[in-house]
């Protein structure tokens, strides 16, 4: 029956022709595991079209629903993760691979004569894979890929006289918006694949007329003496290798929880872009090219290497494939690579070891998980940043930033004539605050407190104590707590702080209820008062700038600071349940619908 | 493995590379490029095809309350139907949509209090359905189809009475599970 169905096809379309005149290819000189790179390119291309085909099913591009499609692929669906991390980690292989590959058919002098155009398709086809990452990278509409690929965008525009153009053309506007996403989808999924296909089909009948390269010192006789075909010898070694990426890639894909995704892009942030891997090279350049030298880096370099390499056939015109002939050509084409190695480790290097940037890494990852968490709640037709609309630890932020953050130093960032915000409220913070209130990092020399001098240990007892005033102390040690507060109320610190009565006045801050909520929020209102620093008071009060919300939202913010406290504010705790399914109290429709809010949502107990 | 066996016999036999050896060789390569290649393109796509189906295993629209509140008992006339727009919110996907109106009930208070709630969708073929206040009947413009204030059919093509949805009452306020119909 089977066969039946093979011979009326056959009979119609001679495809077992066709499919033998594939496979049966000899292959001069017998099949090699160095030629396993094309076809692994190959494999590695179609792995990235389904990937990207079964994703597109889920994919919305638009600037208000782009990063939400991405979150509910990455978190909600069974595979989504894996798949999406096969797709983003496919590109980073396809780039490894197609490195080999084209160093390969460098060492072995693959582009002279008669494969000048197999070597001129196969350049382009490594543009076109550039050009695939550089459009994906923006898909996701995260602050990651907006931030990096605006620096892109922003490289186009300055070509002289059409970069401009081509730049509002690719963004679809002059700034970002619903046309760059469709735009850049379009060309990722559309264009490039098709440019792609288009050139790899005449590279590989390019490769199969003139057959492999193989190494230069093969002798003609030797060629002729060893023919296999193609299938299945190469082809065995093809589909090893391929399972061999496969499997890396899984593994890898596996290993770091598939392909991260940040926070919605947020246009008012300064985020700090950095592309993928394989363009850090172009990036860094751009470093040493300021000023009147930036069109160096970003048009002239990359142009001068370009052109190098499709006129490379033309200008290596000896026969010989021997290396030891071709030194001048080496020299080149090292140095090149050695100068992008060089340049990306001076990326990566210079990125490790910025505390700034560290810090601010940090930062996105936090924000990143909160962007989650709030998600995870649906995310209202607003798009993606409405998140955070009314989560208060990011309004808080927001706050901080405008208000406190000149005086007030919070991960390296920030002022230093007032105390350090790092790690705010947690026992060490405490702690370092009374073994030395006149520290840099405190009070520095208006620092009137005089240190505590106790043993280490004694010292914790009162941090405990202190940190437990603010009821918000995690874990707290009773016996800690105990000791602390006897230090507290028999030593000398209840000589000049008042603990207990919330309105009891003597020359430092009144404790009772330290860095609680409520302190907090008498102590920003008006840090002048006579029961926190009075006369003394450097501060200045927030009583008429901040209204109460915002209050809240800093104080939620400052919270956060510690690193107990967890990453969603308390508000989104306040879990309301609807069928199975979890938004929050002050969600943002909750607040621009408010009788939805009074319409019997039950309240979890 | 019947090639592989091939090829040690006969490399025991000739003692080196003969053509049968190269044959049955390139047989067992085919058989393992095969086998290969086939667990290659499972790995592949079951994660695939697991992601693929997840609208089939997953709801990916759905309302998310199991009660919405329609209004207050004391909205309701006794033996009158009321009509009530169903507004709920909507999760599609990602979005949530907050204060959709879903749809509408008619809603009957019994003299005893108690309550029926009936889908305006007529069963027959889903056409919407009109309180006719001069017959104190449910009509159905589309195929003449009539339903007594219960519901059920009374003359027109409709197979089955009204639809009607599961109710309670909480502190007055009158809730309908608008999910499941009845
Ligand atoms: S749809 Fe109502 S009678 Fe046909």
């Amino acid at each position: 029956m089977a066969n039946q169905v093979y011979e009326w096809i056959e009979n119609r379309t001679g495809i077992g022709n066709v499919m033998k005149h594939a496979l049966d290819e000899p292959v001069h000189g017998g099949a090699r595991w160095t030629y396993v790179f094309g076809s692994g390119l190959i494999f590695l291309f179609i792995l990235q079209v389904i990937t990207g085909i079964v994703m597109a099913c889920f994919y919305s591009p638009s600037s208000t629903t782009a990063w939400g499609s991405v979150y509910y692929i990455q978190e909600k669906t069974s595979f989504g993760w894996f798949v999406r991390g096969i797709h983003h980690f496919g590109s980073s292989a396809m780039m490894i691979v197609a490195i080999i590959h084209f160093f390969q058919v460098f060492v072995y002098g693959a582009y002279k004569k008669p494969r000048e155009l197999n070597w001129i398709t196969g350049v382009i086809l490594l543009l076109i894979l550039m050009g695939f990452g550089l459009t994906g990278y923006l898909l996701p509409w995260d602050q990651k890929g907006y931030w990096a690929t605006q620096v892109a965008t922003n490289i186009i525009g300055t070509i002289p006289v059409i970069g401009e153009y081509i730049k509002v053309l690719h963004q679809g506007g002059s700034d970002y918006g619903n046309f760059t996403l469709t735009r850049f989808f379009a060309l990722h999924v559309f264009l490039l694949p098709l440019s792609l296909l288009f050139f790899l089909v005449i590279h590989v009948a390019l490769f199969r007329k003139h057959g492999v390269t193989p190494h230069w010192k093969l002798s003609k006789q030797e060629l002729r003496n060893r023919i296999d075909p193609f299938w299945p010898d190469q082809v065995f070694k093809d589909i090893v290798f391929a399972m061999i990426l496969y499997a890396i890639l899984a593994g890898w894909v596996f290993w770091n929880g598939g392909a991260e995704l940040q926070s919605p892009a947020d246009p008012a942030s300064n985020y700090l872009a950095r592309p993928e891997w394989y363009f850090l090279f172009l990036f860094q350049l751009l470093k040493y090219c300021q000023g009147n030298l930036l069109i160096v880096g970003t048009v002239i370099l990359p142009t001068l290497a370009v052109t190098f390499l499709f006129v490379l056939p033309f200008i290596d015109r000896n026969p010989l494939r021997d290396p030891s002939k071709r030194i001048p050509f080496f020299a080149v084409i090292s140095s090149g690579m050695v100068g992008a190695v060089v340049l990306t480790v001076a990326s990566i290097h210079h990125d490790k070891h910025d505390t700034h940037i560290l810090h601010q890494r940090e930062d996105s990852e936090i924000q990143a998980a909160r962007a989650m968490k709030l998600a995870a709640a649906g995310i209202s037709p607003a798009g993606g940043m409405s998140i955070f609309l009314n989560d208060p630890i990011y309004l808080g932020e927001k706050i901080f930033k405008a208000n406190c953050n000149g005086c007030h130093m919070v991960k390296g960032a920030g002022g230093e004539t007032a105390p350090d915000f790092t790690d705010f409220g947690s026992r060490q913070w405490i702690a370092g605050l009374l073994k030395n209130p006149k520290d840099k990092k405190y009070f520095g020399e208006s620092g009137t407190m005089p240190p505590v001098q106790l043993p280490e240990e004694s010292l914790l007892d009162i941090s405990e104590f202190l940190a437990s005033l603010s009821g918000k102390l995690h874990e707290g040690d009773p016996g800690r707590i105990e000791r602390g507060r006897e230090l507290v109320m028999k030593g000398q610190c209840a000589i000049c702080h008042p603990v207990g009565d919330k309105n009891a006045q003597k020359i430092a801050p009144n404790l009772t209820g330290y860095l609680s909520d409520e302190w907090l929020k008498e102590f920003i209102k008006t840090p002048a008062d006579r029961k926190f620093y009075g006369t003394r008071n450097k501060m200045p009060g927030y009583e008429d700038t901040l209204n109460d919300k915002e209050l809240d939202s800093l104080i939620e913010y400052l919270n956060s600071l510690s690193k107990k406290q967890p990453a969603v504010s308390l508000y989104k705790k306040q879990e309301r349940t609807l069928t199975g399914y979890v938004y929050s109290q002050y969600g943002s429709m909750g607040i621009l619908c408010p009788e939805i809010v009074i319409t019997g949502y039950q309240m979890r107990p | 493995m019947i090639a592989l066996f091939e090829i040690l016999i006969e490399v025991c036999v000739t003692g080196g590379k003969t053509k049968k050896v190269e044959k049955a060789r390139r047989k067992f390569l085919k058989i393992v490029s095969h086998i290969l290649g086939g667990a290659l393109a499972a790995g592949i796509l079951a994660p695939l095809a697991g992601f693929l189906a997840h609208p089939l295993l997953k709801k990916t629209v759905y309302g998310t309350e199991d009660f919405i509140r329609l209004g207050s008992i004391d909205d309701f006339p006794i033996g009158i139907p009321k009509k009530m727009p169903v507004t709920s919110s909507k999760m599609d996907a990602w979005n949530i949509f907050e204060g959709l109106v879903m749809g509408s009930v008619w809603v009957i208070r019994q003299k005893d209090n108690s309550l029926q709630v009936l889908s305006t969708n007529c069963p027959h073929l889903g056409c919407g359905i009109d309180w006719g206040a001069d017959v104190n009947k449910f009509l159905c413009p589309c195929h003449e189809g009539v339903f007594d204030i219960q519901g059920k059919v009374l003359s027109g093509p409709s197979p089955r009475s009204m639809y009607s949805f599961k109710t309670k009452i909480e502190n007055n306020t009158v809730l309908v599970d608008y999910k499941n119909l009845i």
